[in-house]
């Protein structure tokens, strides 16, 4: 079975620094992948790679069959990406955020009414959909924009952080909307400092650590792997 | 086609919100009242004027001398009080700008040609322009007298010549050059005339440049500080589409606001300068000049306009890249601010022609110095000047849009920041 994203060789430097040190991944259809490590490992970067919005240093993307360097805006027609500190255009109501963002996808076969009205369902929330995101409290920010990550049905959702800043029920709301859609077929990869949430929501996870993933595997077979109870003591196993 | 309109309007609506309409209003407003108050001060100082006159010599000639004054459209008014103090005193309880006082004997004197000084007291009311045009009435009051009595006195004295005749024997005819063109004028009244009708020019280029340049800051930074940036350029939309939208709003929106803030200013000019409009002779003269913009000169200029607001777009949308956020994108807006400012000043002050070498080819590199070149290069028929200028244009446009294409279609458009305290840009 042919992945839906494989990252080969993966480097990316600022200047002299390299914040990426070759790494190696596969995404496979309706799979939850997930990347986790300390803060500056390397995992924002290689999401907003593989969202198309940094360049590539050295090693290869492909998505679909298609390579990121060459074809950047095929690519961006099948995915969606949340970045860690979204945020929505404050002036717009909720519903022409959605309806906004729909513009961009409709007409590949659904128009966009469906498409807002899908996004509407993910956010959920009621009747403040036609107040200005101004008003929105950073839930219901948040639940707007994976609305907006998750009404086109990407092939592939590039989510940094999903729960960032949600409460607990929020928080479980969003997860168990996320593995309903990659049910549906969705592929999703997501980075989380929060090791439950990981647990919880992927299918594999990579370990990665100064720009290189350390081990990569299911949740269990890692914990089983480092004779660990959870995934924060096969972190730092591995790390050591 | 669709996608490319659905980010024009979330641009355009992005841009005129409340803030801008309120602005706008009340500024139109404000020139509006300004205008019709400086309008209505004018008309009253170029009315029939107040003058007092105490007259403590009550002779033929001085009798003569006030009834000369009413013909020179001074409203006299006969002061009764005994001498120059008590006069004083009065005037300053009215409103009269002038007072005039012909001492005793003055008419004897004249008859002597050893004639008595005239004492004038000018009131100072207000030091405002409409104040400042009452007090040079004295001048013409003065005028006005002197011709009088130059007359009387040469009438008396060689009563076969007219007065005129001896006073100015020199007659001149007056012609103006302008290339391989010639009419009968005077230079400084069609000088001042053209000025009157083109100045307008550059206060609109600086003003839609500075606005366009200002939104299109204002709008990549707060891309970037609400964090919208990284979701729009994650959407299936050309990096070019997201770069042109913005400039075509802004540039759309700049100009709207520029025509409605011009209306308040055509206002606010018209009170303080007065309606000027050209005589059917002077009309003529500037007609045989050449000194007006025919067709081919309106679409030199509106080229030349049109390329420098597209430089300065482009321009800003460089310089929003680097900005951080709203606040650093205020500080921004200065590198464009400067070039705007220095033709401007200059295009007022100063002969672009005039300027020593080195200045010429500053000035020259600055493409928004080429617009406020134009318009008299286009009347003095230096079309190919123009020409040039508006290539240089093109040229300084098209490699500012190939930067901002580059940053936008690569990871720079999120990297690239201007630290201020490092004093350099990150790429």
């Amino acid at each position: 079975m042919n992945p839906v994203l494989k990252v080969e060789g993966l480097k990316k430097s600022y200047g002299t620094k390299e914040a990426v040190k070759g790494i190696d991944f596969e995404v496979q259809a309706g799979e939850i992948f997930a990347l986790i490590g300390p803060n500056g490992a390397g995992k924002t970067t290689t999401l907003r790679i593989v969202a198309t919005l940094l360049t590539i240093s050295d090693g290869k993307v492909t998505f679909l069959g298609h390579d990121l360097k060459k074809e950047p805006e095929k690519v961006r027609e099948r995915i969606s990406y949340l970045p860690e500190e979204a945020g929505a255009y404050r002036n717009m109501k909720g519903a022409d955020y959605l309806r906004f963002m729909a513009n961009f996808y409709a007409g590949n076969g659904e128009n966009a009414d469906e498409i807002v009205k899908r996004g509407m369902g993910i956010a959920d929330l009621g009747t403040a959909i036609n107040d200005k995101v101004g008003t929105y409290s950073k839930g219901m920010t948040r639940k707007l924009l994976l609305g907006r990550a998750l009404m086109t049905r990407p092939t592939l959702a590039i989510l940094d952080e999903p729960t960032s800043g949600l409460d607990v029920i929020n928080s479980l709301e969003v997860r168990e909307i996320i593995k309903r859609y990659a049910k549906e077929g969705i592929s999703v990869l997501l980075s989380s400092h929060n090791m439950l949430e990981i647990e919880f929501l992927s299918d594999r996870v990579a370990l990665i650590d100064e720009g290189r993933i350390l081990d990569a595997g299911t949740s269990q077979g890692l914990k089983d792997k480092y004779q660990a109870s959870n995934l924060e003591v096969v972190f730092r196993s591995a790390v050591r | 086609m669709k996608k490319f309109t659905n980010l024009l309007v979330k641009e355009i609506k992005d841009l005129v919100n409340k803030q801008l309409i309120m602005s706008l209003v009340m500024m139109v407003a404000i020139f509006y009242f300004i205008g019709e108050m400086a309008k209505s001060e004018m008309k009253k100082a170029a009315a029939t004027q107040k003058i007092s006159v105490l007259d403590l010599d009550q002779s033929a000639l001085s009798k003569g001398l006030a009834a000369s004054l009413k013909t020179a459209n001074f409203q006299v008014e006969w002061s009764q009080a005994r001498d120059a103090e008590a006069a004083v005193q009065a005037a300053k309880q009215g409103e009269t700008y002038v007072l005039l006082v012909i001492p005793q004997g003055f008419g004897e004197s004249v008859d002597r040609l050893e004639p008595k000084e005239i004492s004038t007291y000018t009131f100072l009311r207000s030091f405002s322009i409409g104040g400042i045009r009452k007090s040079e009435i004295l001048k013409a009051v003065i005028a006005a007298t002197n011709s009088y009595l130059s007359n009387d006195i040469l009438k008396k004295k060689v009563p076969d010549v007219a007065p005129d005749v001896l006073k100015t024997p020199i007659k001149s005819k007056d012609y103006i050059i302008v290339k391989d063109k010639m009419a009968e004028g005077s230079a400084s009244a069609i000088s001042g005339f053209v000025y009157s009708q083109s100045f307008i020019i550059p206060i609109i280029l600086f003003m839609i440049i500075m606005y366009s340049s200002q939104m299109v800051i204002s709008a990549i930074a707060m891309e970037k500080q609400n964090k919208t940036l990284e979701t729009l350029l994650t959407v299936p939309i050309p990096r070019t589409a997201v770069v042109t939208t913005k400039m075509l709003a802004a540039g759309i929106v700049g100009l709207l606001s520029a025509a409605i803030y011009m209306i308040g200013m055509k206002s606010y000019f018209g009170g303080i300068t007065g309606d000027i409009r050209a005589s059917a002779a002077m009309s003529g003269v500037i007609k045989q000049l050449g000194l007006t913009l025919s067709g081919k000169g309106y679409v030199l200029l509106g080229v030349s306009l049109f390329l420098a607001i597209l430089c300065g777009l482009a321009m800003a949308t460089i310089l929003g890249v680097l900005a951080e956020d709203f606040r650093s994108a205020q500080t921004l807006i200065l590198p464009i601010m400067l070039m705007i400012l220095v033709p401007y000043l200059l295009s007022i002050f100063v002969d672009f022609q005039t300027l020593p070498l080195p200045a010429k080819l500053l000035i020259m590199a600055i493409p928004f110095s080429h617009p406020f070149m134009a318009t008299p290069n286009i009347m003095l028929g230096h079309y190919s000047t123009v020409v040039y200028g508006i290539l240089y244009e093109a040229v300084v446009f098209l490699v500012l849009v190939v930067i901002a294409a580059r940053i936008f279609s690569t990871d720079r458009v999120l990297t690239m920041k201007l630290r201020w305290g490092k004093k350099k840009v990150v790429l």
